[in-house]
């Protein structure tokens, strides 16, 4: 694919704290699935179970929009990788 | 969309994940995709411009939000097992790096936004042009029913599979319409993208449109 797509990707990343993080904290913004719970007196076990150091698409030591951009290349980086190791496996198959 | 850990049962936990396996391990096989590389480069760029789509939540008024998902698009563009396999990648790194879902979700998930709202899309595009033939404008209204009532029907089975779960304090009968009708009102918007992004690659690039090769 052309090097224009993966520009406007980095682009989105790059805006995307503007509604991730900050029109979010505006509003008090949740997810749908988590509001519902809450008003049901579910419980989220997510915090309890989790593995990841970007949880929520957070960066430790970073603050929430940097880590909200850092953890989006994180995010398409990985996707990058696979689809290149993918490529690379083809490529010996043929 | 995504469910948390803690709403499903290990019943329908492990349901979902049998069924999810079993589609993608057959996507998988079937799509043969180390034979065409041309398809294989369009699932990555896919797939990292469907992840960053769904980073731009447009939170709403009342705290919740609103954000593009995808799959009729993917569907759409590379067929329905290709598609299937995009939004199956993008949500189990959405799941496994960023916990966005849970892990004893990710089966429910991915059937879903990488099943059902592909299958759906891509069925009612393929109906849709059948029906009008093809050009600008039915491939417009194509993307925009598949990419409406994808995410409804997406919305429904999440519905029946929360309802289900005795974790969920609510049955079906409240779980699906609720979920069914807020998708299918702010599934206009996904509707919209989806046509507007099809109708303007079938005319910059319709190459790029293999569910119509």
């Amino acid at each position: 694919m052309k090097k224009k797509h993966w520009i406007l990707i980095i682009l989105l990343i790059l805006i995307s704290p503007l509604f991730g993080v900050v029109l979010a904290d505006m509003v008090g913004y949740h997810e749908p699935l988590d509001v519902a719970a809450e008003k049901l007196g579910l419980k989220d076990i997510s915090d309890e179970i989790n593995w990841s150091p970007f949880y929520d698409y957070s960066v430790p030591g970073l603050d929430p929009i940097t880590g909200y951009i850092v953890s989006g290349f994180i995010g398409i980086g990985i996707i990058y990788l696979i689809g290149l190791l993918i490529q690379r496996i083809a490529g010996k198959k043929r | 969309m995504h469910i948390p850990d803690g709403f499903l049962d290990s019943t329908w936990s492990i349901a979902t994940y049998i069924v999810s396996v079993t589609y993608i391990g057959y996507a998988i096989k079937k799509a043969e995709i180390t034979k065409n590389l041309e398809r294989l480069s369009l699932l990555t760029v896919l797939a990292a411009g469907i992840f960053a789509a769904q980073m731009l939540n447009w939170p709403l008024p009342g705290g919740t939000s609103l954000h593009f998902v995808g799959g009729a698009l993917a569907g759409i563009l590379l067929g329905p097992l290709l598609g299937s396999l995009t939004l199956a990648l993008v949500v189990t790194i959405q799941c496994l790096v960023f916990h966005d879902g849970g892990i004893t979700a990710l089966g429910a998930n991915i059937l879903n936004m990488a099943i059902i709202d592909v299958l759906v899309g891509y069925a009612i595009y393929k109906i849709v042009l059948k029906a009008l033939g093809p050009s600008t404008k039915t491939r417009f209204i194509g993307g925009f029913l598949g990419g409406w009532l994808g995410i409804t029907l997406a919305g429904i089975t999440c519905g029946v599979e929360i309802g289900l779960s005795p974790s969920f304090p609510y049955g079906v009968y409240i779980t699906v319409p609720v979920m069914g009708l807020w998708h299918l009102a702010l599934g206009v918007i996904e509707g919209i993208i989806t046509g507007m992004v099809v109708s303007y690659l079938s005319t910059k690039n319709p190459n790029v449109i293999f569910s119509e090769r």
